[in-house]
């Protein structure tokens, strides 16, 4: 611990130059203290200050509300600033997943080997297959301002079918790898071009249900770069077979680089926007962007 | 650097309780519901089994969810606990970096390398932590080994591990929450599912440290915690009460 400049082994050894210097520890720092400041900060005296502290915030919390709004102290602007900041970390997150996207980088696809199984994940109650037979999907915000109404049928002869084994993981934590077909986002927005300002498209499904099987539409905006992926589908088959009611059918979401959640189960509606529109689960304090 | 340490105490204190919360959704770690009970969650079981068997614990209405309810922010809170471990997760990274800096322009980190001697001290250290409470109840003298270094052999082994844990806790955090973007981290841990159960076993890897850390600080005495603080340590016979 006494390191001192007239001991010579001491000397000797801090002089050593090279890379081994980089390792070497050195002699601990001799400092001259006030012994004022050593007495102020003994054990008994620091025990004292916490106790005065404790007792200021004790008898602090006992002044009615309106005082310590008046002093500045109010837990609602408290909660107010926690929220702010904890939307902060979740735009901050957002803007890194936002800047790691990158419309080349391809998505991994796998093997059929290395398929697992998918749970049927509706939120709420799985809705009644009837509204199949009569679905249509409705778009808007074209550049040709009016909106279209395709069905199943048009949509499978006008576009090319492409396929991938991808992995769908969900916000909870799990993960299942499935084979999807169906046709390109990127191609319908090419064939049905949105209006020039468009950044973004709201993806609706009205035939969502809650879990008391209510009518619930689930909404969903999602970035027309990622739309424009390649690897982002609107498909219609599921592990080589026409969709079934529990993964979305007749038409869904397939962005392997978002989280399940905006992968939106039985699309009725693609509405173009200039400002981000409203999102579901972004509504209930989760990301926006939910860019993996 | 000092302040760097201490920020972790919050820090790791939202880490885990949000992250508890977020391990409460993901199926990964669960098994085959149980025939009698229909539970799927090992923690789940762990409340019942402490609801049943600590005297005390009896009548808690809904064992499933102690351990949730003691150790996370709570059952199905998955929105609010990701952004809690989002914002203590940047701000662990940013003090993580300041303490990396710090240590290399301060040369703190030399303290922390390991030697060739470790092994030979880090067992006399072991030998004098074994035999302090036998060397209590004989009334015999029991010297603390001497060292030239800052640390002892024990002290480095943890605290040069420890930055390490917290590196992979953080680099298995990114795997899980970019799996496709950074596909590449997610096949260096193994699997999207294998990232996950190490990222959870990392935080368990703190507790061996931080429990004898703390009991040792509290047993070293008042003049090491305030070394922790003030960054200096007394030796004028005044401040020995």
């Amino acid at each position: 611990m006494k390191a001192t400049d007239d001991d010579p082994a001491q000397a000797q050894r801090t002089d050593v130059p090279g890379v081994a210097s980089l390792f070497r520890e050195r002699p601990l720092e001799q400092l001259e203290l006030p012994s004022r400041l050593v007495r102020r900060s003994s054990r008994r005296a620091v025990l004292l200050y916490g106790a005065g502290a404790a007792s200021l915030v004790g008898a602090g919390s006992l002044l009615p509300p309106a005082t310590l709004g008046g002093l500045g102290l109010s837990t609602n602007a408290d909660r107010t600033r926690r929220e702010w900041l904890l939307n902060q970390a979740l735009r901050l997150d957002d803007d890194i997943a936002e800047a790691l996207y990158s419309r080349d980088r391809m998505v991994p696809t796998y093997d059929k080997a290395q398929i697992t199984p998918l749970k049927n994940n509706y939120n709420g109650a799985t809705p009644d297959p009837s509204y199949i037979a009569e679905w249509s999907l409705l778009l808007d915000g074209l550049v040709s301002g009016v909106s279209l109404s395709l069905n199943i049928q048009s949509l499978l002869a006008r576009f090319a079918v492409h396929e991938q084994i991808t992995r769908l993981v969900c916000v909870e934590g799990w993960s299942a790898i499935a084979w999807w077909s169906g046709l390109r986002f990127g191609d319908l927005l090419s064939a049905y071009p949105p209006v020039s300002q468009a950044k973004w498209a709201r993806i609706e499904s009205s035939v969502n249900l809650d879990s008391a099987g209510n009518r619930d539409p689930y909404f969903m905006s999602l970035d027309l770069a990622t739309a424009g992926h390649q690897q982002t589908l609107l498909a219609t088959h599921f592990n080589g077979r026409p969709l079934t009611v529990e993964h979305g059918a007749p038409l869904r979401l397939v962005a392997p680089m978002k989280l399940g959640l905006k992968n939106v189960k039985a699309i009725t509606r693609i509405s173009y926007t200039a400002e981000e529109p409203a999102d579901y689960w972004a509504n209930r304090g989760y990301s926006r962007y939910d860019g993996i | 650097m000092r302040l760097s340490h201490w920020l972790n105490v919050p820090l790791l204190i939202g880490l885990v309780l949000s992250g508890m919360s977020i391990y409460w959704a993901a199926p990964v770690f669960q098994h085959q519901a149980d025939p009698r009970t229909g539970l799927f969650d090992p923690l789940a079981d762990v409340g019942v089994w402490l609801c049943a068997h600590v005297p005390g614990m009896h009548g808690y209405a809904s064992p499933p969810d102690w351990v949730y309810n003691h150790l996370s922010l709570g059952p199905g809170l998955l929105g609010p606990a990701l952004r809690i471990h989002w914002l203590c997760a940047y701000l662990f990274m940013l003090n993580g970096l300041v303490y990396a800096v710090g240590s290399v322009a301060g040369g703190g980190y030399r303290s922390l390398l390991p030697r060739t001697t470790d092994i030979r001290d880090a067992l006399s250290m072991l030998r004098f932590y074994v035999g302090i409470p036998f060397a209590k109840l004989t009334r015999r003298p029991w010297p603390h080994p001497q060292f030239d270094t800052k640390y002892n052999a024990l002290q480095r082994a943890a605290y040069f591990s420890v930055p390490l844990i917290a590196f992979l806790s953080v680099v298995t955090g990114w795997a899980l929450h970019k799996p496709v973007q950074l596909h590449w981290l997610v096949a260096l841990f193994g699997g999207y599912d294998t990232a996950r159960i190490l990222h959870f076993s990392l935080m368990c890897a703190y507790a061996p440290f931080l429990i004898p850390h703390l009991v040792l600080v509290l047993a070293a005495g008042w003049d090491t915690l305030r070394s922790m603080i003030v960054g200096w340590s007394a030796e004028t016979p005044e401040a020995k009460e």
